[in-house]
């Protein structure tokens, strides 16, 4: 299982404890991706920005809701990447 | 370049699930809009001068991270204001603590203007003159800018959005152009001042 998170250069230079804001869903719980699909947008310091699957699969678990926030390192969804 | 004829409220991403009640409550005074772009909501109108930029991912102007997008475009800013004769710098992030301790007012969390981000532009008291937003996707970084340079209809901002008792605080936490420049500054003038500094710093990081 992949963890989806934001990654870690996106982080840079941002006060810590500072979270990000999961902005959209692209997809759901069940849903297959692409490697470099979009997933889902969150907002850090202003900035929306998207996150892509890594790899081809399966979104096992969506771990962060709309509306909810998260820190730094969380991972914000499980993917199951495709055999 | 982007100036405005008449008022509009742009929802961020905080505010788009109140939108039938803002909805209501505008009543036709103002356009309905929602952004992308993280932030507060936003005020455009007559006073407003916009900018977006869109630049493909590891351009020099970018920096090398998230926040250093915004240097770029601050100090950008800022240089185009004191061709106005309007005092501006843009903010550095270690800078931020001491301005919102010296500002006299709270932070305003629903409104754009009503707080301060790295970088944004602002007059020698830490009032607000320019807001920065971005949006990162694959294709590229869209980068957006609104600067105060008229007298803002705060009132009606605070009013669309439920907040009437949060007018004067947007009042004090901001300023415009035409304010500390003591005179008229027509939006187009700036508009056109700003394109071309931007056009300027793009062809020599080309």
């Amino acid at each position: 299982m992949i963890e989806i998170t934001l990654a870690a250069d996106v982080w840079k230079d941002i006060e810590p404890g500072t979270e990000a804001l999961v902005d959209k869903w692209l997809v759901g719980e069940g849903d297959s991706v692409r490697a470099g699909q979009p997933i889902a947008n969150v907002v850090l310091v202003k900035t929306n920005q998207e996150i892509v699957a890594p790899v081809d699969g399966r979104i096992e678990k969506i771990l962060v809701r709309r509306e909810e926030t998260f820190a730094q390192g969380k991972a914000i969804a499980l993917l199951k990447e495709s055999t | 370049m982007w100036t405005h004829r008449s008022p509009a409220v742009v929802l961020g991403q905080a505010q788009r699930s109140l939108r039938h009640v803002i909805e209501q409550r505008i009543d036709g005074r103002a356009e309905l809009l929602d952004r992308e772009a993280g932030g507060g909501a936003v005020l455009t109108g007559p006073w407003m001068v916009s900018a977006s930029v869109i630049l493909p991912h590891g351009h020099p102007l970018l920096g090398d991270s998230l926040v250093g997008c915004y240097r770029w475009l601050g100090q950008l800013h800022a240089a185009a204001l004191a061709e106005f004769g309007v005092p501006a710098r843009a903010l550095p992030a270690q800078s931020l603590p001491l301005a919102n301790a010296r500002i006299d007012a709270r932070t305003v969390t629903w409104a754009c203007f009503g707080g301060l981000s790295p970088w944004e532009v602002v007059d020698a008291g830490f009032r607000k003159l320019v807001g920065l937003a971005q949006r990162r996707r694959q294709a590229g970084v869209l980068l957006v800018a609104g600067t105060l340079v008229g007298a803002t209809d705060w009132r009606l901002l605070c009013d669309v959005m439920g907040y009437p008792q949060d007018e004067d605080i947007l009042r004090r936490r901001t300023a415009s152009c035409e304010e500390l420049a003591g005179r008229t500054i027509e939006p187009e003038a700036f508009a056109s001042a700003l394109a071309r500094l931007i056009g300027n710093s793009l062809a020599a990081n080309d």
